[in-house]
Parts: C-alpha cells; sequence; structure tokens
C-alpha cells in the first residue's frame, strides 16, 4: 500500500468516526425539522471540565505507567518527579480555573462539590466508553469470524 | 431499586471517603496489582481487591445514602448486568465462530446471540420502558443522561469506523462491513427516536440536552488524554535524551575475528553426501 493510498484511507475512515453525529444532526433536521439548539453557556463548562479531569486522570493512570517503565531503567527518579509535577499540574488547574466563578461551576455550589462530581462523572462516560469500545470490537470480531474458512492461497496446480 | 439509608455515627464525609472513594481506587489498583505481579497469589489478590471495589461502589447507596456521588454507585449496580450479559454474549459469538485457537462449541453461538440481544434490550428498555435507574420513584439516576447518550453516539461512531477500516483495509470484508454499517445505524435510529419521543421518564427534550453534553464529554475526554499522552511523552524524551550515550565497543582484534570465522565456517556448508 503506498503512503499517499495509506494516509487517504486514514482520512476516510476519520470523516466516518464523525459522520454518525453529523447525520444524526442532518436527519433530525429534515426528517422532523428541529434546528440544532447548541447551548453554549451548557456545553463550554463541559468541555472545560471533561479536558481538565480527563487530563488529571489520565496522567494518573500514566504516573502509574511509569513503574513498568522503571524495570528495565534501574528505577529512576527523574520521570516520577516529572509525571508527579504533570498531574499536580492538572489538579492545580482544575482547582483554579473552577475557582474563578461560576464559569466552570455546574449547578454545583464550590470548588470542591464540582471538582468531586467532574470525577464521577467522568468516571461514568469513560464506562460508557469502555462499553462502546467493547461492543464495536467485539462485533467486529463475531463479524469476522462467522465467515466460512477463506484459503489464502491457490491451490497448487498439478 | 428502593435506597433505605443505613445510619452511622460517622462524619459524612470519612464515610464517603471510607466506603466510596477508597473501592473506586480499589477498581483499578486491584487491577494494577494484577497486571504487574507475576506471582499467582498476587493475582489472585489484585482480582478480589477490584472484586471487593466494585462490591462496595454497588452497595454505596445503602452505606453512604448522604453522599450525591453515590448515584454513580446505584448507576453502576443497575447497568453491569445487562453490560455483563452483551460482553459474554459477544465473547460467546466470536469464539463459536472460525477461530484457530480456542474455539467453542457452535450452541454457543445460539446462547451467545441470546445474551447480547437480551443485554442491549434491558439497556434499551431503561430507556423506552420501565427498567430506568431510579433513584426514587420519578427521580432518574443523573448519571444515567451521561451513560446512555455517551454509549449510543460512541458505538454509532465506533461501528462506522469498524465498517469503513473493513472495506478499505480488509480483503473482500463486504459482508462484515455491512453488518457493522448495520450495528451504526441503530445506534443513529435508536438516538434518532430518542431525539423526536419522549421515554416513560426520560423525555425527547432531556435527551437533546444531554446527548449535546455527551458529545462535549467525548471532545473532552479526547482534548484532555491527548494532552496527557503529551506530557507523558514529553517527560520520558527529556529523560532519554539526558542519559550519557552508552560507550561505544572496541573493534573485534584479529584474534576475534579469526575465532568469530572459524565459528561461522564450522556452521555453514553441511556435508556432502
Amino acid at each position: 500500500m503506498s503512503a499517499s493510498n495509506s494516509s487517504f484511507n486514514w482520512r476516510v475512515m476519520i470523516l466516518a468516526l464523525i459522520l454518525p453525529p453529523l447525520l444524526l444532526v442532518a436527519l433530525d433536521l429534515t426528517l422532523f425539522g428541529n434546528v440544532p439548539s447548541v447551548a453554549m453557556p451548557e456545553i463550554n463548562p463541559r468541555i472545560a471540565n471533561a479536558t481538565l479531569t480527563a487530563y488529571t486522570l489520565c496522567s494518573l493512570v500514566l504516573l502509574g505507567n511509569l513503574f513498568f517503565y522503571g524495570e528495565s531503567r534501574n528505577r529512576p527518579l527523574a520521570p516520577l518527579v516529572g509525571m508527579v509535577a504533570a498531574v499536580s499540574l492538572g489538579v492545580l488547574a482544575t482547582i483554579f480555573f473552577i475557582g474563578q466563578g461560576s464559569m466552570l461551576l455546574e449547578n454545583n455550589g464550590s470548588v470542591r462539590a464540582q471538582a468531586v462530581y467532574n470525577v464521577v462523572h467522568t468516571l461514568v462516560s469513560t464506562g460508557a466508553i469502555i462499553l462502546a469500545v467493547l461492543v464495536a470490537v467485539g462485533s467486529t470480531f463475531s463479524s469476522i469470524t462467522a465467515q466460512k474458512n477463506r484459503s489464502f492461497f491457490d491451490d497448487e496446480q498439478e | 431499586m428502593n435506597i433505605t439509608a443505613q445510619h452511622w455515627s460517622m462524619d459524612p464525609m470519612l464515610q464517603a471517603v471510607i466506603l466510596f472513594w477508597v473501592p473506586v481506587a480499589m477498581l483499578p489498583l486491584g487491577v494494577w496489582i494484577s497486571q504487574s505481579s507475576k506471582r499467582q497469589g498476587q493475582v489472585k489478590f489484585g482480582r478480589v481487591v477490584s472484586l471487593v471495589g466494585i462490591l462496595m461502589v454497588c452497595a454505596s447507596p445503602w452505606t453512604v445514602p448522604s453522599s450525591p456521588s453515590t448515584d454513580a454507585g446505584h448507576l453502576l449496580g443497575s447497568i453491569i448486568g445487562p453490560c455483563m450479559m452483551m460482553v459474554i454474549g459477544m465473547y460467546l459469538i466470536a469464539f463459536s465462530g472460525n477461530v484457530p485457537v480456542g474455539k467453542l462449541p457452535q450452541s454457543d453461538r445460539r446462547l451467545g446471540f441470546l445474551l447480547a440481544a437480551a443485554g442491549f434490550s434491558w439497556l434499551a428498555g431503561m430507556h423506552w420502558w420501565i427498567l430506568t435507574p431510579q433513584l426514587s420513584p420519578g427521580v432518574v439516576n443523573p448519571y444515567w443522561y451521561v451513560f446512555w447518550p455517551t454509549f449510543l453516539l460512541l458505538t454509532s461512531c465506533l461501528a462506522s469506523f469498524s465498517a469503513t477500516a473493513l472495506l478499505l483495509i480488509g480483503d473482500e470484508r463486504k459482508t462484515e462491513a455491512s453488518l457493522m454499517y448495520g450495528l451504526s445505524g441503530v445506534s443513529l435510529l435508536m438516538m434518532l427516536v430518542g431525539l423526536n419521543l419522549d421515554g416513560p421518564e426520560m423525555s425527547s427534550e432531556e435527551f437533546r440536552i444531554h446527548l449535546g453534553l455527551a458529545t462535549a464529554d467525548l471532545l473532552g475526554i479526547l482534548l484532555g488524554c491527548l494532552l496527557s499522552i503529551l506530557a507523558f511523552a514529553s517527560v520520558i524524551f527529556l529523560y532519554e535524551r539526558s542519559l550519557p550515550k552508552p560507550q561505544t565497543v572496541a573493534p573485534p582484534s584479529n584474534d576475534e575475528l579469526e575465532f568469530a570465522a572459524s565459528v561461522i565456517a564450522n556452521h555453514i556448508g553441511g556435508e556432502e553426501e
């Protein structure tokens, strides 16, 4: 497969990934006449909160991964300190931005309540993401194994 | 699921930490222990820690009723059944087909279909029937509004991606791609109907709002994870760059070259018949 062909395939696959939401808006608009009313005052804080929380939680997971990395490197402290700093940055940024007033507070009265809500919300979303990935991968694998055996080589001519 | 509060003479904050957040932390900790250990005993210990964590999180609506976070535990208890049915069903379907190793009996295929369909119908019944996770009669678990739209939206997107990948990269995979487009279409249809028809406990307007928020969630999570991976890669790159260059080995001497040549000569050629 040539490089340009591979690049084209990836572009089409990424387009396929974002196609369903676009198709949903188009169908909803065409069939039912519903103009999508995106409430930016609700959407923006959600994106910001999800970004900050996902960054912090994912950094924590990667910090755990550094132990596996350290096994092959005489357990160095420098990357561990660096990653702890990255996690701390996420925690501090979350507290700082939530503390800036009502900008990132979604129906919660305090910074602590919003931070705890963010973590639980992200964990629930992560659960939904994991299940969706399992269903998609499982269905793909099931559809492949459901087909008859295929021979990959032509029979040798006698 | 009716929730009857258990009263403890403990500070509510401490109660939430011990009976909800510690069990939540036990889940990844158990996975980490079981994955990083080579001894069988430690692997089992890690699994037990995760299992106890899951059970305690599921029980948290009763043990810590004062904490709003335990609504997530209530949701976990409500959806764990259909989710497990779907996952086990998928496993049975996949491994009862044409697989070179670990093939299951053909009869497991029917059982797998039954389990996967029942699991999906159960989840759909939470939107369209009376099975909606409710904290008390008429009060829907707020995290159900987070879980369901996120799951439907991402399933549709991933199935569409998978179908296109099968068509473009796979060799003669049109049937498989059609099945995956079908799955994407079913999820899309469920979202479209949810946007326009009210369920018994979830109105179309609520679903519309939460579908928008689920999209925002997915974007935010993607962005956050990418930033985190970038930070991780930067930390590793900076550390590796700071390491001194490995010492170069001196070139082999004539004696060593002759020895190597004799060893090679002994291992090539073969005996003539």
